[in-house]
Formats: structure tokens, sequence, C-alpha cells
């Protein structure tokens, strides 16, 4: 199996993790925290949604926005990379 | 007036391809959101249709390294002729339709290297193609992307439901949702910058090669505009049969999944094109499903279903590559020939088409699954 790049394999798998579940997670932590103070939802699964949002603490809505702010800046990079005109 | 006829059947049959390409790929891109309901059926396909096209003319890089180097060309190599090419074509199509009729996703690209493949080692002998590039740039990669997308949704979609107690917080569904879509149509813009190109690439291709358009000039307008609107055409249309299969099959995919599968999918093939490690589309989101139903805890994955895909990669490019031979065969005995090559496609597309109306999927079934399917597969499984 000569003429492959393991090197470049390990690069792509590395950055893709990376950045595939660190995105996941920041935004997974954006949702959390800016449900910080209500209750949670019935099911795990389909849109039941519980009827009161309670009071939420400054830190967490900062602290929220922040991390769905991280989310919307991995997709602009995203953007970035797949149109040339921005990086030719 | 021969040659003119041959550029012109090889001019259909690339965007015949492009078509099933679009149609064929809706599934990457836009099925966890149709299985999720995060977008409706019809909505999902227009978007990705017009993500599509909008991909088409961002960039024309990938269309001037069509070939890759899998066919010798050049001094001490093959002269590639439009004939090849179109055998080429009507073995990647053939594919593409038969894999769309038994909804298995399958490379658009690998049916496209194996028809060419074909063509190019019956048209101009076995020497005529490079084996090792093949392996390195085919074999291999095909291989290790689902390995590679599917963990990286496996981490993703564990992060997710342990980060959100199980999508329970309030608003985490919907939340999941919209980050659904927002990360699919990134998968399909990208999608559009680099399979039309391989139309393009084609058409290019055989352009330079009949000598109507000099061999260091880009791809034309009319060219570029033609595979944006061809491959959008096909997405729009979508291919339900294939989304079935990806969306429900597979295993249920649920909001938090479909996020983590459609981001970490996009994080895959961004990162992968850009650092020149190009990796399939298909595979990657085919593998990124599997993760996230591997990621959620008691979730199913049908591995018969996974195993009857893993299948139909290994042979897309023998397959395409066997159809594109036999077609060079017989096209490139006269125009007679290729003219029957042309009809026989013709003949066994129809014939596909027709089978699927028995079974039709559409926009309003997608999301069905037979109820009996499914309990024989968990037993199984």
């Amino acid at each position: 199996m000569e003429g492959i790049d393991w090197g470049a394999f390990a690069l792509v798998f590395g950055i893709a993790l990376v950045a595939g579940a660190g995105i996941v997670s920041f935004y997974s932590l954006g949702l959390r925290l800016l449900a910080v103070g209500s209750p949670d939802d019935t099911g795990p699964e389909d849109a039941r949604q519980s009827s009161a949002r309670g009071q939420r603490p400054l830190a967490a809505s900062v602290g929220g926005f922040v991390c769905l702010g991280i989310g919307i800046a991995g997709v602009l990079y995203g953007l970035y990379l797949i149109i040339p005109q921005f990086h030719s | 007036m021969d040659l003119f006829i041959t550029v012109a059947l090889v001019v259909t049959i690339a965007l015949v391809f492009d078509f099933t390409n679009g149609f064929h790929d809706t599934a990457n891109a836009m099925a966890t959101s149709v299985a999720t309901g995060a977008l409706k059926p019809r909505v999902a396909v227009l978007i990705s249709a017009i993500l599509n096209l909008v991909g088409a003319f961002l960039s024309t890089e990938v269309a001037k390294t069509i070939s890759q180097g899998i066919i010798k060309e050049g001094d001490g190599g093959v002269q590639i002729t439009p004939t090849m090419i179109f055998a080429g074509l009507t073995g990647a199509v053939l594919w593409n339709l038969g894999t769309w009729y038994l909804g298995l996703p399958s490379s658009s690209t690998h049916a496209l290297f194996g028809g060419l493949i074909g063509a190019a080692v019956i048209g101009a002998g076995v020497g005529s193609v490079d084996f090792a590039v093949v392996l390195s740039k085919v074999v291999f990669p095909a291989l290790l992307s689902p390995l590679v997308a599917g963990t990286v949704a496996l981490v993703a979609t564990y992060a997710a439901y342990r980060i959100t107690r199980q999508a329970r917080t309030r608003g985490a569904d919907a939340g999941f949702r919209h980050g659904q879509t927002v990360s699919a149509s990134l998968v399909s813009l990208a999608h559009g910058t680099n399979d039309a190109q391989k139309t393009m690439g084609v058409i290019t291709l055989t352009l330079v090669a009949a000598g109507y358009q000099s061999s260091d000039s880009g791809p034309q307008f009319w060219v570029i505009a033609a595979c944006g609107l061809a491959i959008a055409l096909g997405t729009y249309l979508g291919g339900w049969r294939i989304m079935r299969t990806v969306g429900k099959r597979i295993t249920d995919v649920q909001p938090p999944q479909g996020f983590a599968a459609e981001s970490s999918a996009a994080a895959t093939i961004l990162i992968s094109s850009h650092l020149g490690f190009a990796l399939s589309t298909t595979q990657v989101t085919s593998g990124a499903v599997v993760g996230s139903g591997l990621g959620k805890r008691l979730a199913q994955v049908h591995w018969k279903v996974v195993g009857r895909i893993a299948i139909a990669w290994v042979l897309t490019l023998p397959a395409a590559a066997l159809v594109g031979g036999l077609a060079a065969l017989l096209a490139s005995t006269s125009t007679l020939g290729l003219a029957a090559v042309a009809v026989l496609a013709l003949a066994g597309g129809l014939t596909l088409y027709f089978l699927a109306r028995r079974h039709p999927i559409s926009h309003h079934n997608v999301n069905d699954v037979p109820a009996d399917e499914g309990v024989a597969e968990k037993v199984g499984a």
C-alpha cells in the first residue's frame, strides 16, 4: 500500500474529530445553558416542550450565547473554506 | 459529422449522469433533516437544489483535475477519445440508477471513475490505468472515510446527549433541529462545489479531445450553467428511495443525532478537501449516520442494511468498470455501435424507472418504513 499518505490521513482525522465533536459540544452546551432555570421537557424525543420558562441567571445567558456563537463561527469558517473567492 | 454526433452524445449523457448524481446525493445532506422533521421533504430538496446550483458556480478548481492521474494521459500515455468517455459515463449512469432502485447510497464519483477506468482498459489496454493511484485515491479513502466520519459522529452524538441530559433540557429538541438545518445546508453547498465540477470536467475534457476547445482553458460558461442546472434538477426531484435508507433504515435518526451526524460530515468533508485528501460525500455521511446510531444509548443500528450498503460500495467501481468496458467495446466499433450503446443504456434506464414505479417512494412516504421490515431486522440485529 505505497503512496498512501498516513500523515495526511491522521491529520484529517484529528482535526475533524476536534472540530466536529467540538462544535456539536459547544452548541449543545449553549442549549443547556439557555435552559438553566427551566424545567426539563417531558421526553427525550419528539417535541414535548414544557410550558413554563423559569428565571435564567445572567451568567447562564452570557455563557449560552457565547457557546452558540462558537457554533456560528464554525459555520462561517466552513463557508470560508467552501467559497474559494474568500481565500484565493 | 461523426465527431460532432459523438460529442453531442457525450454531452447529453454527461448531463444525464450529473442529474443522477444530484438525485442520488440529495440523501447525503437532507435525509437526516427529512427523517427528524427539521425540514419538510419538499423544502429540504429545494434548499439542497439551490445550494447545489450556487455551488456549481462558485469554483471550477475540481473540474480542472478531473481524471486525477488515474488514467495516464499526455506524453507516453493514452489518448482519451470521446467514445471512451461516452462508454464510461454509460457505466456510471446505469450503476447510479441501479443503486437508486435498490435505495442504496453509493458514491457517484466512484461510479464515474469506475466507468472511465473500464472504458480505458478496453479502449487502450490495462496499462492505461494507474492502479496504484486507484488504490491510494479511490479504494483506500473509501475504506477510511466512513470510519473517520463515523467515529467523529459517535463522539459528537454521545456528547450532545450527555450535555443536554438526553435532549430533555427545555428547547433542546428544537435547537438541534435548527442546528441540523444549517449543517446539512453546508454539506449541500460543499457537494455542489465538488460534484457538479466533475461533470464539467468530463465535458470539457471531451471538447478538448475533439479539438473544439484549447487544452489550457477552463470550462465554458454554458457548460457550467448546464451542469449546475442538471445537478440542481436531479437534487430537487430527490432520490427518496435512498433518503429513506439513510434517514430511517440505518437507524431511526433523532434531532440530536441528525445534528451531530451532519455537523461531523460537514467538518470531515471540508477539512479533508481543504487538506487535499478529498473524501466521498456519500461515504462520509453514511458513516456519520451509523456513528450517530452507535453514539446514542439503546439506539438500533440495522447492520443488515449497513452490510448491504458496504457491499454496494465495494462493487461500485468494478461494476461500473464492467459496464463501461462493455460499452466501450461496442461503441468503438462504429457510429452504429455507438448508437446501439445509447439505445441500450436508455432501455436499461427506463426499465429501472418503471420497476421503481411499482413501489414508488416519494416525499409523501419517505419516512414510512414498512412495519414487517423493521421488526425482521431488529430480530436479526
